[in-house]
């Protein structure tokens, strides 16, 4: 069951261009020029019920401005929207109700208040009764393991916990989706791998589905069993994880440390990433050529110590990013 | 409703941890009736004389009450705030939750305001009997239903804060509005009654906004009768009605054209 459809969805933006200098300035109080940016373009998809989504992006590609659509804070010009059923446009209130939002860089805790506090606080914005927040804390609490700083004031938590209080918060009025606007940004990588741990155990044990968007590689690779990448607007791949990397990872990275110096040059299937006289980094397309004949190419009597790994992801997602330019 | 007076109760938590300062912060009260008691003083060179129906006592005792008023709300703590949400675009981020921005900001507003109303009233009556000694004709009905009128007109003048901060959904920069409404407020209404206006426009004052924010419920409290207390509430309840659908009207047609892009 599709809990997320979005259809042929797209969004211009008008922003005001100003000639150079004082003179245009001038010309603009009198002649106000505006240009449009197409923002999302006739972006469509489905999300079933308890996916986690990676949506992903480079900066300006669209991502935020979709989640805010499909959460409905901003209107579409075009397209049609469902979630769970509900046009964020029309219902707006109504999917407030059954939806979570955590935007990384947006607090949405009262500060001085305590983790506790904000808890109950948020369970009476959603018209909970006292007897459901108080039963939704405890889940809370034990699913974030929040005991420990449950009742401490929430400017005074570390980043990492204030995250978790965020997305447990987000949590207090049950959403059936989640939707997470770069949860980990500007945390260090343990609080990250804490916070995704967290969201994994959500998912499983509350069966919520998990929109996400973020820069940080890791959450996706980490999280998400698919990803919708979109550029400039549209969407270039909505895949799995699994096949992005099948077809994408195929290329290997050749790290060789060796006794002397020997002389490589760019040929097919290789391509020379770092010379460093003793020390070789190579790239291999396994298209072209397979892993035991570029080795041979380096000569295995003068190997040291050789390092074979797959292209990262962060590089192939930034492959896609390029190509599609 | 019971989320709005949620809403309240923990904003007037959060204002309990300030206490402190706005003791420190509402000294200024003091100084600023002081200077106003001297002036009337020197304006009454016979004390027992009447100003534009006013007596001295009456006088120093109607800006007192404004003052307070004026001092427990921070129009442009009201305005600015809105502005800087609808400009960084953290506006967008409370519309996705099941509440009404007006009433929100109405709830929040009220919080801080019931907060220092409970300090600086009672301060502020201290310190009239201090000055100039017992409020004239007192009736302790009549000044707690002036003191109601005076909540009702600050939730008044408050409507018109938030419809102005929201101003800026539409152009650069709402704090010259602001500007120029506190200016004619603080003029008209606070620091002098109507009757102190030229006498052409006090029949135009007598029906606008200021009649019922700070005039009406002011004057209720120096000279209180019941045909009077009347005008006043039906004069708030209108404007009520008016600001508060005005100010609904504006989020509504503003929120449409919200242009919140990057992240």
């Amino acid at each position: 069951m599709s809990v997320i459809e979005v259809k042929n969805l797209s969004k211009t933006f008008k922003s005001k261009v100003k000639g150079k200098g004082l003179k245009g300035s001038i010309k603009s109080i009198f002649k106000p020029k505006y240009k449009t940016i197409k923002a999302v373009n006739k972006v469509s998809f489905n999300v079933e019920k308890g996916e986690m989504v990676a949506f992903i992006g480079p900066n300006g590609a669209g991502k935020s401005t979709t989640i805010k659509m499909l959460t409905g804070i901003l209107y579409p010009d075009n397209g049609d929207i469902k979630i769970l059923g509900l046009d964020p446009r029309k219902n707006r209130k109504k999917l407030a109700y059954e939806i979570g939002t955590v935007f990384g860089q947006k607090e949405q805790l009262w500060t001085h208040l305590t983790p506790y506090d904000n808890f109950k606080f948020f369970g009476a914005i959603y018209d909970m009764k006292d007897y459901e927040i108080e039963k939704k804390i405890e889940e809370l609490k034990a699913l974030f393991e929040l005991d420990e700083f449950i009742n401490t004031p929430v400017k005074s938590l570390s980043l990492g916990q204030r995250i978790r209080c965020e997305i447990a918060c987000s949590l207090i009025n049950d959403p059936k989706i989640l939707f997470l606007d770069e949860p980990t940004i500007g945390l260090d990588p343990v609080v990250k791998e804490n916070i995704r741990s967290f969201i994994k155990r959500m998912n499983k044990e509350c069966h919520t589905t998990v929109f996400l968007t973020s820069h940080d590689v890791g959450d996706i690779e980490k999280l998400c069993k698919r990803v919708i990448i979109i550029n400039n607007g549209t969407v270039v791949l909505d895949d799995t994880m699994e096949n992005l990397k099948y077809h994408y990872l195929n290329k290997k990275i050749i790290d060789a440390k060796m006794k002397e110096k020997i002389n490589l040059d760019d040929e097919k299937g290789i391509k020379i990433l770092k010379d460093k006289g003793y020390n070789l980094k190579i790239e291999v397309d396994l298209k072209e050529k397979n892993i035991s004949d570029a080795i041979k190419l380096l000569d295995p009597d003068k190997i040291i110590d050789i390092n074979i790994s797959n292209t990262p992801l962060e590089e192939i997602i930034s492959d896609i990013y390029k190509k599609d330019k | 409703m019971k989320k709005y007076l949620f809403i309240f109760k923990t904003e007037f938590i959060n204002s309990l941890q300030y206490v402190k300062s706005f003791i420190v912060g509402s000294l200024s009260l003091i100084l600023i009736i002081y200077i106003y008691l001297n002036l009337w003083n020197f304006l009454y060179s016979d004390p027992e004389s009447l100003i534009n129906g006013y007596s001295y006592t009456q006088m120093i005792w109607y800006i007192l009450f404004t003052e307070t008023l004026w001092s427990c709300i921070k129009g442009r703590k009201i305005v600015r705030d809105i502005s800087t949400d609808v400009k960084n675009g953290n506006i967008a981020y409370q519309m996705n939750k099941p509440y009404n921005y007006i009433n929100y900001i109405l709830s929040k507003t009220f919080a801080d305001f019931t907060f220092k109303l409970l300090i600086l009233l009672p301060a502020a009556i201290v310190l009239g009997h201090i000055l100039i000694g017992n409020i004239p004709n007192f009736n302790l009905l009549g000044c707690l239903l002036a003191i109601i009128t005076g909540i009702l007109g600050t939730m008044v003048n408050v409507l018109i804060c938030i419809s102005i901060g929201l101003l800026s959904f539409f152009m650069e920069d709402a704090a010259p509005i602001y500007w120029i409404y506190s200016k004619v407020i603080l003029v008209i209404g606070t620091l002098f009654p109507i009757e102190f206006m030229p006498e052409i426009i006090q029949p135009v004052l007598k029906y606008s906004p200021i009649f019922a924010m700070n005039y009406g419920p002011a004057k209720l409290f120096v000279d209180f009768n019941y045909d009077f207390l009347i005008k006043v509430l039906i004069s708030q309840v209108i404007y009520l009605i008016v600001f508060y659908i005005i100010t609904n009207l504006v989020y509504k047609k503003g929120v449409k054209n919200i242009n919140v892009n990057g992240g």
